[in-house]
């Protein structure tokens, strides 16, 4: 176990790129701050994408400095694979219990060598690579994880006992508990996230019954220099697909899904794919089909107008049904709205739904604070203070509040520093002035 | 983020030449005099990056690897996918920690991106964070080149030039100097109201500057706020009354920056105060194309020439100067020379100036009866269909917020008037953020017919015949009714006017800003550092970066102000210690150093020794390396570009073409 201060300055839910930059942005102005992740590693969705728009820097080469500067400040304590119970006011500070949950693995001994990785012979679908490949059941969950420490799938593991053999530091532990803690702050940022739209929420696009219809991360899995085959093959075949389709807005804009807003990031991850696949399949044809091209933020529209200038297709109109033909090809019906209104089949060799972006979690369980109707953290004065909760001491950073991209995550997420500061000083002036009184 | 105060005393290494005096202010280790300072110790760890594909697609890694293992002074060539990552990291460390490896190079991205990452690395294993050096084999080989061979020869090359240059690599500490905390916030809209009252949060004292003589910028020029439809002028007052009378905030209205320059923690600027914003309206019609429309100049500016100058100092500048909105030529769908035709800021205008009373709208004395809203006018625009100002440049930008303000105008116009027919003449429709469908949906359900432009085929309009129903004709090809050309009379025409960059040539020239491709400011890094300009203790807020809504105005500048709390934090800043230093005993006192220098105060001759002698304050010195080139006696280097190691660096370049030949 890592050491653990009982009391910090703020206390951070979620350790992807939102909290992690909260957390620096804090921790450099000598706030002790503590970051609770309930995946064994740190990093979020960021760090599981191959590159970013619209500069195509490898999302790698942004995430893993800052996921290194987070786990090395002497000012930062990462609390990974571990749950938060609750989090209650308690006069003027936060009281939380978080569980550590079990790895398995004594995390004082673990060295990350990874030798019982290598002697384990149970294999599970490997989260990370969009389900394509295998992970171990004992595993790092992948190269760049942080903490560098084994864990212990307790489902699937099957007790052979090869790993313990192996351990040169004797770390296994089949008998570890969960461990509770509790940790008092000033100050709570709530870095939750986001998690995709269900695939299979349209059951005429067959997100879970056609295996070429596949979501955008798993195409960014496909797409990433470390991907789950090292190149972009259709999933069902294993063929090199010569005709790619986007669906927009296949989770968002659309009330029946009880999503009705825009999901804002879905037309710039479509393009930047297309784009990244014109360079891995270059032979192959690439169509988005979409509503409105939402290109806003600085450089988008510019990387739009690249994109059709390489010849990616882009096609207004809505898609209605995706069926797979026996080669497991797929046909979509679609209603063009460019042309004369017409419903064509068309055909494609492999399809991404253009996902979008639902809550990760809905900490309004735990934390005392208000959630809008579309299901994220209510921001009761957006304009002026957009990464404020409205109750007091209690912040709010990136997806949390509501699907955004990356560039506006992080400039939020230093706003939630900067609001969390702000509040902590300001305490301290009223105890100044409060003790001085009392003299 | 800055690692300065962790940044331990350089830790000597063996080579007794090499061990620096103690770090301390505006203080340099001493110039070594040993030739070739790697003679002893341990030795260089070269570590080859693959940056996924990103270097390892084109470069053959581990053929640079091998090459880089049997140079002079190398004791270890490893590789790894993400040099930056922390496994990756932790490889380095271990091999310092284990005394394999005293100074090292990194054969990766640019050093842009990383060279603070390595040098914390550095600070970790307790080495002097200066020992590293940077090849940068991705920007400047693997991504700009696609022959394998030759990209693998140049990656070779760039790291054999790197050992050369880290041969001669000697613990360097950076130049400590007071910083004041305080800010200049340039701008008093939305951006620069909030940076100052967030700054003066964190404690620093803040200096706003406005050039207009009341606050709140474009949107104190509003009617209604999207997407709640909040009154601007409220907005306004709320964020001006938190920083009102405070007086940690002095507040120069009716001002504007003269002159500003200087360094991180120590900037100087000329406020000239009570001046008229004249002198920038006319920068503003000069760059404008000439047939602009009268109402868009800023000809309300008072005609004040009262010219108070004040001199403040800051240590950090926030340009929260925002934007300009787009101002429509005569020929853009008849702006400024058909009657009805107007801005999207100035129809908000006409509707808060209606009484509530007012049953019907007018425009010259005639009803109106329907309104046309245009989008993306000046923004979006395509070569060959739109023509860019004289001198300038088109807006191929998308401006962001100009839907969504529309949409909100669309049903504030219908719940005020039942009657009216609105269209709307759009190409995407972009309501992206919280609450902004929904006004797209309540729109449509206020029955706002929405007609779809090409961006290539934008609507016609023209006046209408004396006898139409209509004052002006709109032609459009509408892509929601298949192709067909419709003609749509209306009465008023709103053009969705987008956001130019603002002009602050100025600030720019001052401070020696970038800025990108679409003219508004350019940041280090959208992801890295999305808030700061590449020189230092210089930050951005709000829409002088590119358009923004005012959420994300105020978002960015609550960034700032945390970005300043952690650059001013400690009462100092750090400095590169790239800098002049001068070998006393050899300078000779000739002089040529000082005519060289471009910097004010950088050089100086003084009396030394009992004789004249260069030298150099550190904390204004650039390091540019024109005093080096002049000296008669090679009496001055640059630390850490010394001139040692451009030799080692040029024989590394020719060592690689005899092996080749």
């Amino acid at each position: 176990m890592p050491q653990i201060p009982a009391t910090v300055d703020t206390l951070i839910i979620g350790a992807g790129i939102a909290g992690l930059q909260s957390a620096l942005d804090l921790a450099e102005q000598g706030y002790k701050v503590a970051v609770v992740e309930r995946l064994p590693t740190i990093g979020g969705a960021m760090i599981g994408l191959s590159k970013v728009f619209p500069t195509l820097d490898c999302a790698s080469c942004i995430t893993t400095p800052k996921m290194a500067a987070a786990a090395h400040h002497p000012n930062i304590t990462l609390l990974t694979y571990a749950e938060l119970e609750s989090v209650e006011r308690e006069g003027e500070v936060f009281r939380a219990q978080v569980v550590q949950k079990p790895r398995f693995v004594d995390e004082d001994l673990c060295i990350g060598c990874r030798l019982c990785e290598y002697a384990c012979d149970t294999e599970i679908p490997d989260p990370y690579q969009g389900g394509y490949s295998a992970l171990r059941a004992i595993h790092i969950p992948f190269g760049n994880a942080i903490p560098q420490l084994a864990l212990i799938d307790e489902e699937r593991c099957i007790l052979c006992g090869k790993c313990v053999n192996v351990c040169p530091t004797d770390a296994i532990d089949f008998t570890q508990k969960p461990v509770g803690l509790e940790l008092e702050a000033r100050t709570v940022i709530v870095a939750t996230g986001w998690k995709l739209t269900p695939i299979d929420a349209k059951p005429q696009y067959g997100g879970d019954q056609i295996a070429n219809v596949i979501s955008p991360l798993q195409m960014e899995r496909l797409l990433a220099p470390h991907g789950p085959y090292g190149r972009v093959l259709r999933p069902a075949d294993g063929r090199v697909p010569d005709s790619i389709a986007y669906v927009q807005c296949a989770g968002s804009r659309d009330a029946t899904l009880g999503v009705s807003y825009c999901s804002r990031v879905c037309c710039m991850y479509a393009i930047k794919q297309a784009m990244l696949l014109s360079g891995a399949v270059p032979m192959a044809d690439i169509t988005i089909y979409y509503m409105d091209i939402r290109a806003f933020g600085k450089g988008y529209e510019e990387f739009y107008r690249t994109a059709e200038a390489m010849g990616v297709q882009f096609i207004k109109g809505k898609v209605a049904r995706i069926s797979e033909q026996d080669n497991r090809d797929l046909t979509l019906r679609v209603e063009r709205i460019d042309e004369l209104g017409q419903v064509e089949e068309r055909h494609h060799d492999l399809v991404v739904l253009s996902l979008g972006m639902l809550p990760a979690y809905d900490p309004s369980r735990l934390v005392p604070l208000e959630i809008a109707s579309d299901g994220f953290v209510a921001t009761p004065r957006a304009k002026e203070a957009p990464c404020h909760t409205g109750v007091e001491g209690i912040f709010v950073a990136g997806t949390a509040t509501g699907p955004k991209d990356i560039v506006d995550t992080i400039v939020e997420a230093g706003g939630a520093a900067s609001e969390a500061a702000r509040y902590m000083r300001s305490q301290d002036q009223v105890a100044v002035a409060a003790g001085s009184e009392a003299q | 983020m800055s690692e300065s105060d962790k940044l331990p005393t350089p830790t000597p290494i063996s080579t007794p030449s090499l061990t620096p005096k103690k770090a301390v202010s505006v203080q340099k280790p001493p110039l070594a005099a040993a030739k070739n300072d790697k003679t002893s110790g341990p030795g260089i760890g070269v570590y080859v990056c693959h940056c996924g594909g990103n270097i390892a697609d084109v470069v053959d890694v581990k053929g640079v690897v091998d090459q880089a293992s049997g140079l002079e002074g190398v004791a270890i060539a490893r590789e790894n996918s993400f040099m930056c990552s922390d496994p990756g990291q932790s490889m380095i460390l271990e091999d310092i920690r284990a005394g394999r490896v005293d100074r090292v190079v990194i054969a990766a991205c640019s050093p842009s991106l990383h060279e603070t990452t390595f040098r914390s690395l550095l600070v970790r294993a307790d080495v002097n964070p200066f020992l590293v050096e940077q090849a940068n084999i991705r920007e400047q080989c693997s991504w700009v080149h696609h022959n394998h061979e030759e990209a693998t020869a140049k990656a070779a090359t760039l790291v054999r030039m790197a050992v050369g240059k880290a041969r001669h690599l000697k613990p360097l500490s950076p130049v400590r100097v007071d910083a004041a905390k305080r800010a200049l916030v340039i701008g008093g809209g939305v951006a620069g109201l909030r940076a100052a009252r967030d700054l003066v949060g964190l404690g620093i004292d803040v200096d706003l500057v406005e050039r207009e003589a009341d606050l709140g910028g474009f949107v104190s020029g509003l009617d209604r706020l999207y997407p709640d439809g909040e009154v601007a002028g409220d907005f306004v007052e709320r964020l001006v009354s938190d920083i009102e009378g405070d007086p940690r905030v002095t507040i120069h209205r009716s001002a504007e920056v003269r002159r500003v320059g200087g360094y991180i923690g120590n900037f100087t600027a000329t406020i000239a105060s009570g001046a008229s914003s004249a002198d920038q309206s006319a920068d503003q019609s000069a760059d404008q194309s000439a047939d602009q429309s009268a109402d868009q100049s800023a000809d309300s500016t008072s005609a004040s020439t009262s010219n108070v100058e004040v001199e403040v100092e800051a240590g950090v500048v926030v340009v929260a100067t925002g934007f300009r909105p787009y101002a429509p030529t005569r020929r853009e769908f008849g702006c400024g020379r058909l009657p009805g035709v107007v801005t999207l800021p100035d129809f908000g205008r006409m509707l808060a100036d209606l009484p509530d009373t007012a049953s019907s709208l007018e425009v010259d004395g005639r009803p109106v009866r329907s309104v046309g809203f245009i989008h993306c006018v000046g923004s979006r625009q395509l070569e060959g269909v739109h023509k860019p100002p004289k001198g300038g440049t088109l807006n191929k930008h998308c401006s962001r917020v100009c839907c969504t303000a529309t949409l909100q105008t669309a049903t504030q116009l219908r719940d005020r008037f039942a009657d009216v027919a609105i269209h709307d003449f759009y190409q995407d429709i972009r309501a992206y953020g919280r609450g902004h469908e929904e006004l797209y949906e309540q729109a449509s359900r206020a029955d706002v017919i929405f007609h779809r432009y090409a961006g290539d085929t934008p609507p016609k309009v023209r006046k209408a015949p004396e006898d139409d129903e209509n004052g002006l004709l709109v032609n459009v090809v509408d892509g929601l009714t298949w192709g067909e050309e419709l003609e749509i009379g209306v009465d008023l025409l709103v053009l969705s006017v987008g956001m130019t960059p603002g002009d602050i040539g100025t600030i720019i020239d001052n401070l020696k800003l970038a800025t990108s491709a679409d003219g508004f400011l350019q940041e280090v890094h959208p992801k890295l550092r999305p808030v700061e300009m590449a020189v230092n203790g210089v930050l951005l807020a709000g829409a002088c970066q590119g358009p923004k809504d005012i959420l994300e105005s105020c978002a960015s500048a609550s960034a700032v102000a945390v970005k300043a709390a952690v650059l001013l934090g400690k009462g100092y800043v750090e400095l590169e210690p790239y800098v002049a230093e001068v070998d006393s005993a050899r300078c000779t006192g000739a002089g040529q150093c000082q005519e060289a220098c471009p910097v004010e105060g950088a050089l100086e001759l003084v009396e030394e020794g009992g004789g004249r002698r260069a030298k150099v304050n550190p904390a204004i010195c650039t390091g540019c390396g024109c005093c080096v080139a002049v000296c008669p006696s090679g009496a001055i280097n640059v630390a850490g570009w010394t001139l040692d190691q451009f030799a080692s660096m040029v024989e590394a370049i020719t060592e690689g073409e005899e092996v080749a030949s």
